[in-house]
């Protein structure tokens, strides 16, 4: 078993203020100011809504204070706390519904007819952050991730939204790079159908592109 | 928006070639579009996307969704909400 190698390091002079709570508690601020923001960003991307986020920061950083002194440093704190936000985020999952993830099979997704491999995403000639200033479009690509199943949400945020590439996901899921890059194109078949069936894309056939109004 | 019109049957003789191929490389298009497959792959499916409108669409339509994925921004945690929840977790943290 390996020994405690690393804890993880300040970066920055300003970060940790509460050194008079005791060594773990300096240790945690120094974590906390570095990287709650990221984590934050990550846990609304896999929520959606702003409470669940908090709820899911709080259980990810709680978890982190706990383990600080089994934390080895053999992985960057911040896969670390990815890691443990993610099993928060199944097990918070579990909690509320307590059923068995469905999978997705790429067969679903393979197109039947011609409309549906001409199925398209709105506002085509945008750019991604024109077109994400419609908040029909937002809110139709948040609700499609929200719909995902866990596995392949986690799969497609770590990848597709935080950056990451498919082996440092699959260090954070426990998955090997293939498994990964399996899920992620699952996930990306089931939001693109989802962003073109909910009455946002086009009607099959036709290949004008659609353009929605900016509603702010 | 959609239309009331039925969907237009799959009809594999208008691009001369097999459905088969189509769905093989269905398959591979995210490994295609992360740019993770050897050259002579990618200009086989450069070629077959170049041949078949229908899945030079479908290419799109992902490419499209993945762009928009990667663009989705959330805003930042007031520094409020930190300082709060910094408090709540070192309390859990001491009742453990």
């Amino acid at each position: 078993m390996n020994t405690h190698t690393q804890r993880p390091q300040r970066r920055d002079s300003t970060a940790g203020t509460a050194s008079n709570e005791g060594p773990d508690t300096a240790v945690f601020d120094r974590l906390y100011h570095d990287h709650v923001d990221r984590i934050f960003r990550f846990a609304q991307r896999l929520c959606g809504q702003v409470d669940d986020a908090k709820d899911l920061v709080q259980d990810t950083f709680l978890n982190a204070y706990r383990g600080l002194k089994h934390f080895r440093g053999d992985a960057q704190p911040s896969t670390w706390l990815y890691t443990i936000a993610s099993r928060a985020c199944i097990r918070m999952r579990r909690k509320r519904k307590g059923e068995p993830e469905r999978e997705l099979s790429l067969d679903e997704f393979i197109p039947t007819s011609e409309g549906e491999f001409r199925l398209q995403i709105p506002a085509e000639g945008l750019t991604p952050e024109e077109a994400l200033a419609n908040k029909e479009l937002r809110g139709a690509l948040q609700q499609a991730i929200r719909k995902l199943p866990e596995k392949y949400r986690l799969v497609l945020v770590l990848r597709d939204m935080e950056g990451m590439s498919a082996k440092e996901v699959g260090t954070i899921m426990g998955l090997n790079e293939r498994a990964v890059k399996s899920r992620l194109h699952r996930a990306r078949l089931f939001v693109r159908k989802e962003l073109s069936a909910r009455g946002l894309g086009q009607s099959t056939g036709s290949t004008r592109p659609t353009r929605l109004s900016h509603a702010g | 928006m959609k239309t009331s019109r039925k969907p237009t049957p799959f009809r594999l003789a208008r691009h001369g070639h097999s459905k088969g191929h189509c769905l093989k490389i269905l398959r591979r298009l995210s490994a295609y579009l992360d740019d993770e497959l050897a050259p002579g792959v990618c200009e086989e499916i450069r070629k077959h996307l170049g041949a078949c409108p229908n899945c030079e669409v479908f290419v799109n339509s992902l490419r499209r969704t993945i762009d928009l994925c990667r663009h989705v921004d959330a805003p930042p945690l007031p520094a409020t909400a930190k300082a709060r929840l910094r408090s709540q977790i070192l309390r859990a943290a001491g009742r453990s």
